[in-house]
């Protein structure tokens, strides 16, 4: 294992005013500082930095720093969800902004809890993450009917959906919800993550998903993989 | 009252020992306070014998149900005591009366006599009439047998009576002149038998778990037990876990059919041994109580249990049933009328039921709280008119499983752990350590987080490991995974040529299985309002409970930080619970009146059991609870 370090973002003092220190945020992303980052962010927008230079150079290095250290296990779910929270706080703020000077999501992703269950801890923060990681969400919440899962990719024209499944007896729902997507015809046109503590790679080929996600980084790293793949368009 | 109260200790000698304590001091601390060697088998907790006292003079609070359980309402009214739960309040005097022989630790549900041991009256509700028919002689009198039966035990019609018995009737009647024992529970005929069989009327009680499958064998006349039944549940061969087995179960009435023929032949194979071991005739055998999760209660039925598995996990059926042993294929006692107690919900059974009743808490004036640990746990809180349940899902972990060197407490297994400058662990049997279990890894992580190679938080301290003492600290090893792990036996001396060391997502395994426990009770104090200091009892229920050490449960805050005399174990309660519906009708029935009256919670619709559920899962100390706490979800 390589022990997760802080990446300075190469050449951020260019892209801030003079004596400029994104340090302390790089921290309070890092330790959760949630009032911090929302003053720290209103200060950087205030003095007219870009807003997606304040979330390359401020947000993200004590963001990904906590990622890596929960994928190593080294942090648990506390940590990390102060940390996204923070994040979250700082992005409330750019997200806007970003909107405006005409930056696009990510990709358009469909979360839920499939059918049967009703475990939403994980798919939660692996929502949070797909959200401060810069993707656009809907979340259906828990118990969610495959048609519903598949009208919702149709209105949305999502990219992609996950399913979360935490029980024996429900990550069969997770199947059938694929089966569902290719009845409707839609299976070509969206990357289905699948997730979940009882869930495998394994499980994934056999049901034919299109990626496993043991936790909520890796998630993410999915998400952004796949998104790049070529797919069926929406009608 | 006064600030101290004077306890005399009387010996066997006529020794007389004054010593001044604090009143309310237990009177095992009392005698300690006097330099008496009272023996504690069980560390003062209320489940062995050993310390015994008998109250000669002055007042002391009523007994516990420790002090019932253990000594039985006779010794308790010839006022004997356990002394590690008796508070001195007024000055008295006490002779110690150590049982001349203890027989190692006496366990709620173990042996004995059901009706001393838990203070209830013996109402089986199964009863032997013996009387002498008239054989009807002449044409005319217009009778038959069953109603000359009817009219000497002065019942006044034949009820839903087994046609099996009318077809036995004819002969029956006549062998012994008329002379019959009519057998009825709750005044329906259930047997009738030539002759007199007054002297052999009994029952059992069963508790099938996921794991294992539990009875004993009780004379109904006596209510005494005359043998104790236990082993696997076989069901396992299809799935160790609930789960895994419901998923077998799924949509497949083939499946259930295996499942439930599995759990048949246990419960008759055990019917067998124990009437065997008893030398009766299983035929003699005329009440049965079952009780046991949702999902075995259903299975035991061929009801499919399919639903229970999947949101909203709702059961076909939730009321308290009494069949004829022939519905669930019980052909060894085929006289018997079987008992289930009601269950509350999908994941809080008939066994939550049966450890209620045994708990009694629906009779306190004070807020009590039971708590099962185990796999697919409960958490019952309340007091006398206000119950509320939740099921508290912890997984196998403290269990000993999903662990790395992780076992069940079987010889060789870890179960206790003292850190001091080095590490000592005790090993069950005494022999080189070749794992740890559940208890031995909750002692553990408590120690670790009081010696500081733990942060509250629950990460090792690698980057500190230089203030640690040095022993200590060539014992946090980066490990394999590099994140750090704990040696806790060095493989020179384990009994498996290799460390034995909990590593760190062992210790997130724990922290996952402790918050959803501890979860549960937060969510249910916050429900009813109930701050710590309102709370009279946790009482630990479950096999496994008994074995936790309790000043480290609270240490890693699996339950709530109370004061350690209020919390207590209470066995296999389930078992019990199914033992005093046996012997008793009116705690077969009071079971009914709680089922109507507790209130399920159901966890997974709360939209505030993220925050309490991250709160849980942390250490006391961890400074980001304040975080969490500051920035809610939202
Ligand atoms: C918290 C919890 C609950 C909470 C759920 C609250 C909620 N809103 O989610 C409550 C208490 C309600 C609950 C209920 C039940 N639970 Co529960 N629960 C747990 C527990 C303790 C932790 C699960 C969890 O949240 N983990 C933390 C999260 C962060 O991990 P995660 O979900 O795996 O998610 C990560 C990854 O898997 C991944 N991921 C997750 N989803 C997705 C999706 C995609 C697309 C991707 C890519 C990745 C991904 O990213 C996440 C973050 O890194 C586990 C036991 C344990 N020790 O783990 C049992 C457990 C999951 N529960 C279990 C069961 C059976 C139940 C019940 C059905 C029955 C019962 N015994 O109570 C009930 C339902 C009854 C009812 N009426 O509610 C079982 C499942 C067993 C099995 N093999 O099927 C477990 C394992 C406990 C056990 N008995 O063994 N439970
Ligand atoms: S010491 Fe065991 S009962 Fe008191």
């Amino acid at each position: 294992m390589t022990t997760p370090t802080l990446k300075i973002p190469e050449g951020w003092e260019g892209r801030a005013p003079d004596g400029w220190d994104w340090v302390p945020l790089w921290e309070a992303i890092e330790q959760g500082g949630h009032i911090f980052t929302d003053e720290f962010v209103r200060g950087a927008i205030d003095a007219g930095i870009n807003p997606r230079v304040i979330l390359d150079d401020g947000l993200f290095p004590g963001f990904n720093l906590q990622g890596d250290r929960f994928t190593e296990q080294i942090i648990f779910i506390p940590e990390m969800l102060i940390t996204a929270r923070a994040m979250k706080a700082g992005l409330a703020l750019i997200r806007p902004l970003l909107a405006a000077n005409d930056e696009k999501p990510l990709g358009i992703f469909v979360m839920g809890t499939v059918l049967g269950d009703m475990h939403d801890i994980g798919q939660s923060i692996v929502t949070i993450m797909l959200e401060n990681a810069g993707f656009e969400i809907t979340n259906l919440g828990t118990d969610v009917h495959p048609d519903r899962f598949i009208e919702t990719a149709m209105e949305q024209k999502a990219d992609l959906v996950g399913f979360s499944a935490l029980l024996s007896t429900t990550v069969y729902y997770q199947k059938v919800t694929i089966e569902e997507f290719e009845k409707a015809g839609h299976r070509g046109k969206v990357n289905i993550l699948i997730g979940g503590a009882p869930t495998t790679q394994e499980w994934a080929n056999e049901i034919g998903a299109d990626g496993w996600g043991k936790d909520a980084i890796a998630a993410v790293n999915l998400a952004k993989d796949l998104i790049a793949k070529n797919r069926e368009a929406w009608a | 009252m006064s600030e101290t109260v004077n306890v005399t200790f009387v010996a066997d000698d006529d020794v007389r020992t004054a010593v001044t304590v604090a009143t309310g001091s237990h009177l095992l601390d009392a005698s300690r306070e006097a330099e008496l060697e009272v023996i504690a088998t069980c560390g003062g907790r209320g489940r062995c014998r050993s310390c015994r006292t008998k109250v000669l003079r002055g007042a002391v609070p009523p007994p516990t149900i420790m002090d019932e359980v253990q000594l039985g309402p006779d010794e308790v009214h010839e006022g004997f005591r356990l002394s590690c739960q008796t508070r001195a309040i007024a000055d008295c005097e006490i002779m110690l009366a150590p049982p001349t022989s203890e027989g190692g630790h006496k366990l709620l549900g173990s042996e004995g006599d059901i009706t001393g041991r838990t203070g209830i009256d013996l109402d089986s509700g199964v009863v032997k009439h013996l009387v002498t028919a008239k054989i009807p002689t002449e044409e005319h009198e217009q009778t038959s047998d069953i109603e000359e039966i009817l009219t000497a035990i002065g019942g006044d019609g034949p009820g839903t009576m087994a046609m099996d018995l009318l077809r036995d009737l004819p002969e029956v009647l006549r062998k012994e002149k008329g002379t019959v024992t009519v057998t009825t529970f709750n005044g329906t005929i259930i047997d009738i038998e030539p002759g007199d069989t007054t002297a052999h009327k009994y029952g059992l009680a069963f508790d099938i778990g996921t794991t294992s499958i539990v009875g004993s064998l009780v004379d109904l006349n006596t209510g005494e037990q005359l043998a104790a039944m236990g082993d696997v549940n076989p069901q396992a061969v299809y799935g160790g876990d609930l789960m895994s087995r419901l998923a077998f179960a799924q949509f497949s009435p083939q499946s259930l059919r295996k499942l439930r023929s599995r759990v048949v032949k246990a419960v008759s194979d055990q019917i067998k041994e124990g009437c065997d071991e008893a030398g009766i005739d299983p035929a003699h055998v005329y009440k049965v109580v079952v009780v046991g999760n949702t999902a075995m209660h259903h299975i035991f039925l061929g009801i499919d249990p399919t639903y229970v598995g999947l949101a909203p996990y709702s059961p076909t059926m939730r009321n308290a049933i009494e069949l004829p042993s022939a519905e669930l294929l019980l052909k060894v006692i085929p006289r018997a009328r079987v008992c289930f107690l009601p269950i509350v919900a999908g994941f809080v059974g008939a066994d939550t039921m049966g450890a209620v009743l045994a708990t009694r808490i629906d009779e306190s004036d004070e807020i009590r709280v039971v708590v099962d640990i185990g796999t697919n746990g409960e958490v019952v809180m309340g007091r006398r008119g206000k119950l509320m349940a939740c099921s508290a899902p912890a997984g196998p972990a403290l269990e000993g499983a999903q662990i790395r060197h992780g076992m069940r407490g079987a010889v060789g297994a870890i179960e206790k752990v003292e850190i001091g400058d080095d590490v000592t662990c005790d090993v069950i049997g005494n022999a080189p350590p070749i794992g740890i279990c559940g208890s031995g890894l909750i002692d553990a992580v408590a120690k670790m987080l009081d010696a500081g190679v733990l942060h509250p938080s629950g990460r090792f301290h690698l980057k500190d490991r230089e203030t640690l003492p040095p022993k200590l600290a060539m014992r946090l090893i980066a490990g394999g995974t590099g994140k750090g792990e704990f040696v806790l036996a060095r493989a020179d001396e384990s009994g498996k040529d290799e460390d034995i060391t909990l590593t760190q997502v062992d210790i997130r395994q724990l922290q996952l299985a402790k918050g959803a426990i501890y979860a549960g009770v937060l969510m249910l104090q916050r429900i009813m309002e109930v701050p710590d200091d309102d709370i009279a009892e946790v009482q630990m229920a479950g096999g496994f409970g008994n074995y936790i050490n309790i000043e480290s449960a609270v240490r890693i805050h699996l339950l709530p930080a109370l004061p350690l005399e209020k919390i207590t174990y209470v066995g296999n309660a389930a078992a019990l619970g199914a033992q005093m519906a046996l012997v008793s009708e009116r705690e077969r029935n009071r079971a009914n009146d709680i089922a109507r009256e507790i209130e399920h919670v159901s966890l997974a619709a709360r939209p505030d059991f993220q925050d309490i559920f991250m709160e849980a899962l942390c250490f006391p100390g961890d400074e980001n609870v304040e975080l969490l706490a500051s920035a809610q979800t939202g």
